[in-house]
């Protein structure tokens, strides 16, 4: 269930680089999170957005000189430095454990291959219940995730399951799981816009609900109404910080031709896009 | 469900109703109190079926459906013991090779290879020579023998699943690796192909142990029966009741294909899926 992170919680990574054997993927990029806000971060394929949400996570290769970061979560008055620990890969890992699901949560891209193919859907939302020490009916939060029939999709197996139907069962799981944060990695790609708008009605509940929320997509159409900041990767790195109410002000030219791009596949102009997004 | 799939499920209860058979007999001769010596019976020395003796006697006159039943602790309690082995043996060390991959998946999996390389009858027929025969012995080695092939098929089945999206997505909800591994793979996704490879490791002990028992020297030996040595000692007498082989031979035939075919059921739920 959601737990709404208290004023002093905050996740604060700056400096982060992640390098391959043959060049630098994700250089310099800083970001922070606070409960009740929904931060977006945008930019093309291979910006290194995934990249960034998976070193929030602590779910990135830990072999010495792959990632360097400064995170620091702070979770009710409490800080966490888990890239501060030794450079050990199991060192890290542990240090990242108590955070992961409790305090950042994750909504997969792929929602059905994040889904465990032989358990029914049901049985994969109690179990994050369980995590989260929590005794509400799963059926309960897949009916919060969106479904009308919460009782048939619990007893169904993923690959019975829509694309749409699988982000859903994925948001469940991440409302049993209750995290303060949640890190939602493009959610509502591949998903017709009936779908895709139900997914962002559920993240902006959650944000209402306190839930910190970093958002990674490409579509900046609906953003303008609903992201409180915006970020703009390009080739690993953070190019342009705004709030969200600002987005068309963008300045940065991997910005500019996002919005452009955005702009020209919804067959309008910048400035339909506002109204669209308003 | 379509008709293939209900006939397949039909011959699956089939088989586990022969392996039910099976087991029943094994425990049957735990508390039967047969005695091997005093059955022998010169007088009634292969007789056809009858009221009495249901399958006939042997040319010792002894009862063969007697013998039949006894015989399953030639290979039931040692074929459990060989199945032991190659599951524990085999489920972690391909668990944490899939798990662990590098050079550590390396050095097991050359483990494995390494084991795999040596004939198993060669194998067993030379630890017998070496440590003596005893069916304990034969199923240690039986088990050792067959662990690499356990263990490269749950490494497979690790390796293939370990960056998995629900694999991640089930680490990033928090959950502990070694429940990850132990419950999302071994468990949820591996079980039915380690009770598969129990079933198989199970039939394989049966053939050992009947060809060897047949062969003479090694397995068990007259006067305690095994479902080899009662067609071996029946062969040379063909012309007395031909139950005495041929009731050993389908046994030995029936197991086997119960064994496949509630392995079927196994794979096929799985591929549903």
């Amino acid at each position: 269930m959601s737990r709404a992170g208290t004023s002093s919680d905050c996740v604060r990574m700056s400096g982060l680089r992640i390098t391959s054997p043959d060049r630098v993927l994700v250089e310099g990029v800083s970001l922070t999170l606070t409960p009740g806000t929904l931060t977006a971060l945008v930019g093309s394929s291979g910006s290194g957005k995934t990249l960034t949400t998976r070193a929030l996570l602590g779910m990135v290769d830990f072999r010495p000189g792959v990632v360097a970061a400064e995170l620091t979560v702070t979770v009710d008055g409490v800080e966490h430095h888990p890239y501060k620990t030794p450079t050990k890969r199991r060192a890290i890992e542990r240090a990242f454990r108590p955070l992961r699901g409790g305090v950042l949560g994750y909504l997969p891209q792929d929602a059905r291959g994040s889904l465990d193919p032989l358990r029914r859907v049901g049985k994969q939302v109690a179990a994050c219940l369980t995590l989260a020490g929590a005794a509400a009916a799963p059926t309960r939060l897949l009916q919060r995730a969106g479904f009308p029939d919460p009782e048939r999709i619990a007893e169904l197996y993923p690959h019975e399951l829509s694309g749409g139907m699988a982000q859903r069962a994925s948001i469940a799981m991440a409302l049993a799981r209750g995290s303060r944060f949640l890190l939602a990695d493009e959610p509502t790609t591949g998903l017709d816009p009936t779908v895709q708008e139900g997914i962002l009605k559920e993240l902006v509940a959650m944000v209402a609900a306190g839930v910190g929320v970093l958002l990674i997509t490409h579509d900046l159409r609906l953003l303008p109404k609903i992201a409180d900041r915006v970020l703009v990767m390009s080739g690993g790195r953070l190019v342009e910080d705004l709030p969200g109410a600002e987005m068309l002000q963008m300045r940065s030219e991997p910005g500019r031709a996002l919005l452009t791009a955005t702009a020209r596949v919804a067959g309008g102009t910048l400035g339909e896009l506002q109204a669209g997004g308003a | 469900m379509s008709e293939p799939l209900r006939a397949n499920r039909t011959a699956s209860w089939l088989g586990g109703l022969g392996l039910a058979l099976v087991c029943a007999s094994w425990l049957v001769s735990l508390v039967g109190g047969y005695d091997v010596i005093a059955d022998v019976d010169i007088t009634r020395a292969s007789e056809a079926p009858s009221a009495a003796h249901l399958l006939g006697t042997d040319h010792l006159g002894r009862d063969i459906l007697w013998r039949l039943i006894t015989a399953s602790e030639a290979f039931f309690g040692p074929g459990l013991l060989a199945g032991l082995v190659a599951l524990g043996v085999g489920v972690p060390a391909g668990a944490l090779a899939g798990w662990l991959g590098g050079a550590a998946a390396g050095l097991l999996r050359y483990g494995f290879t390494v084991v795999s390389a040596l004939p198993r009858f060669v194998l067993v027929l030379l630890v017998c020579a070496i440590y003596g025969n005893e069916v304990w012995i034969i199923a240690l080695v039986a088990g050792a023998a067959y662990a690499p092939i356990v263990g490269e098929a749950i490494y497979e089945r690790v390796s293939h699943f370990r960056g998995a999206g629900f694999v991640l997505a089930a680490e990033a909800h928090g959950v502990h690796p070694l429940r990850v591994l132990g419950y999302h793979l071994l468990w949820v996704n591996c079980r039915k192909l380690v009770a598969r490879h129990a079933l198989q490791l199970f039939a394989f002990f049966l053939l050992l142990e009947t060809t060897l028992s047949y062969i003479g020297g090694f397995g068990v030996e007259e006067p305690q029966p095994s479902w080899g040595n009662m067609i071996a000692f029946e062969w040379a007498t063909f012309e007395g009741n031909a139950w005495a082989t041929r009731a050993p031979m389908l046994a030995i035939w029936g197991v086997l294909l119960s064994a496949m075919l509630v392995g079927e059921l196994f794979s096929e739920r799985e591929g549903r899926r």
